[in-house]
């Protein structure tokens, strides 16, 4: 009987450990993993504006492109405000 | 200031501005829009003037500016509802008509971050101060007096003919940011000591943060010695010039554009001293020069009757800092430019009749006396210290417990001019 209690006891600790064992393996697999995604930026994460750039950084277009100002909200008002 | 033309409101010099911290950021990532170069669908659900969210776009390098923001006074604008309000009598009937004329008219000088460090404010018209690079301290006159133009603006940097400017611009060049620094323009997170009016609070700037020699009595200058304990008059009282005024503004919106407008009736320049309308601990002066703000009784007719019918509850002569200080005025080139000068002095004669009433409390009902007259007066006894300054006639009228009764000459002195003569030991 003791001798059956102890090897099921090796058994349960053996299975015990292992488990301890791959489940830390785990988490410091998935540490890294989390701390390579946060240190890797993302390549689509910033929005391009070399459209933007292209127009307003180049005055003749603004020029041309330039919708006519309406008068300004207070345009027929008299004396000092 | 003149206007930029359309294009120039819009240029982006990202040579310079990809240099800088802002430039690091593309323009989507604030403004929003498309990268396209078709400009109506790229403008499509674009943001002109993101830091209007300063809590989205400003607030994660800016923590503590925008916590001040909503307490600031150049986004609460809380000044003109102190005003309004108090003259309207706080009646809530009349705030759906007071809302709408102040959306119309006052609401266009809220002031966002961005209209004071990246581009002229929207109220004179807009567009980028320097290709969109961010100004920690904003241009003087791109940003400050393009808004506080008309009255500071013209005074501090002498434009108004024959006048000066402030030798604090024209001998030492500073600017606005140099007094008024970012914390005091930003505000506090503190809604409770959120400023409801621009004089509310402690007088800050102070001039004697700067001239404390002068507040001490150890500059030599006799003026300072008499005046300047800083209980009688403010600084600007000798040390301003002519300042503007301005009567009879009113608002409307037009008939043929469906714009709002307003209409001054009168601007002009004075130098009245007045009686100090909001004498505090924290402003304690007597005397001070005072501005005719244009409100009248009918400022807002156009929006519904009788608008302010609580318009005595506050003076039309208020409580002035003219910004175009100097060391030399007429009023400080003698004593006899103020005592025994009623020209010089906010009288009755000077007030129209329909704002009598509305003044009252700034009207300078007895001139000061000639100097001699001060010189020769008796100082109070010693015993006098407690008592009250406004109780002399209490004794002095009928010799209660022997007190001296005054003379003849002095009938027409007010009650609470006693101690302006009669100096405390």
């Amino acid at each position: 009987m003791n001798k059956r209690f102890l090897t099921g006891t090796v058994i349960v600790l053996g299975l015990l450990l292992s488990g301890c064992s791959t489940k830390a393996d785990a988490l410091a697999e998935a540490e890294a993993a989390t701390d390579t995604a946060v240190v890797e930026p993302s390549p689509t994460s910033v929005p391009e504006a070399g459209e933007c750039l292209a127009c307003h950084t180049d005055k003749q277009r603004l020029i041309d492109t330039a919708k006519p100002e309406e008068e300004g909200g207070e345009a027929e008002s008299k004396g000092v405000g | 200031m003149a206007p930029l033309e359309p294009w120039e409101k819009v240029l982006v010099d990202h040579e310079t501005f990809s240099q800088t911290d802002h430039g690091e950021l593309t323009c989507i990532q604030c403004h929003g829009g498309t990268n396209i170069a078709d400009k109506d669908q790229a403008h499509a659900d674009m943001i002109a003037s993101p830091s209007s969210q300063p809590d989205v776009y400003c607030a994660e390098c800016h923590e503590a500016e925008v916590a001040a923001y909503p307490n600031s006074l150049h986004n609460t604008q809380a000044g003109y509802w102190t005003a309004i309000n108090t003259r309207n009598g706080n009646i809530p009937e009349d705030h759906p008509e007071l809302n709408q004329m102040f959306n119309n008219h006052c609401a266009t000088c809220h002031t966002t971050c961005g209209e004071c460090h990246v581009s002229q404010p929207e109220n004179v018209g807009g567009g980028l101060f320097t290709g969109h690079v961010f100004e920690k301290t904003p241009p003087m006159t791109r940003s400050c007096t393009a808004c506080h133009g008309s009255r500071v603006g013209n005074e501090f940097l002498g434009k108004n003919e024959g006048i000066t400017g402030d030798v604090h611009f024209r001998e030492a060049r500073m600017s606005c940011v140099k007094c008024h620094e970012g914390a005091d323009l930003h505000g506090t997170a503190d809604a409770a000591l959120a400023s409801d009016h621009r004089l509310s609070g402690a007088e800050d700037p102070k001039c004697i943060d700067c001239h404390a020699e002068v507040a001490s009595g150890t500059d030599g200058i006799d003026m300072h010695a008499q005046h300047g304990d800083g209980e009688e008059l403010s600084c600007q009282v000798c040390h301003s010039v002519t300042y503007t005024s301005c009567d009879g503004c009113h608002v409307a919106v037009s008939e043929t554009s469906g714009n709002p407008f307003f209409e001054t009736e009168a601007t002009y320049t004075t130098f009245f001293i007045g009686r100090n309308p909001i004498q505090s601990e924290d402003r304690p002066y007597k005397y001070v020069p005072v501005r005719h703000v244009p409100v009248a009784t009918t400022s807002y007719e156009y929006y519904g009757e009788n608008l302010l019918t609580n318009f005595d509850a506050l003076p039309t002569w208020v409580y002035a800092t003219p910004h175009n200080i100097q060391r030399f005025t007429p009023q400080n080139a003698s004593c006899e430019s103020c005592h025994g000068n009623a020209e010089i002095f906010l009288t009755a004669d000077k007030v129209q009749a329909v704002e009598l009433s509305a003044n009252q409390n700034v009207i300078v009902n007895t001139i000061p006396g000639p100097v001699d007259l001060y010189l020769a007066a008796m100082p109070q006894p010693a015993d006098h210290t407690n008592l009250l300054t406004d109780s002399c006639i209490s004794c002095h009228t009928e010799g209660i417990r022997n007190a001296p009764i005054f003379p003849e000459t002095h009938i027409e002195f007010s009650n609470d001019s006693c101690s302006g003569c009669h100096k405390l030991p």
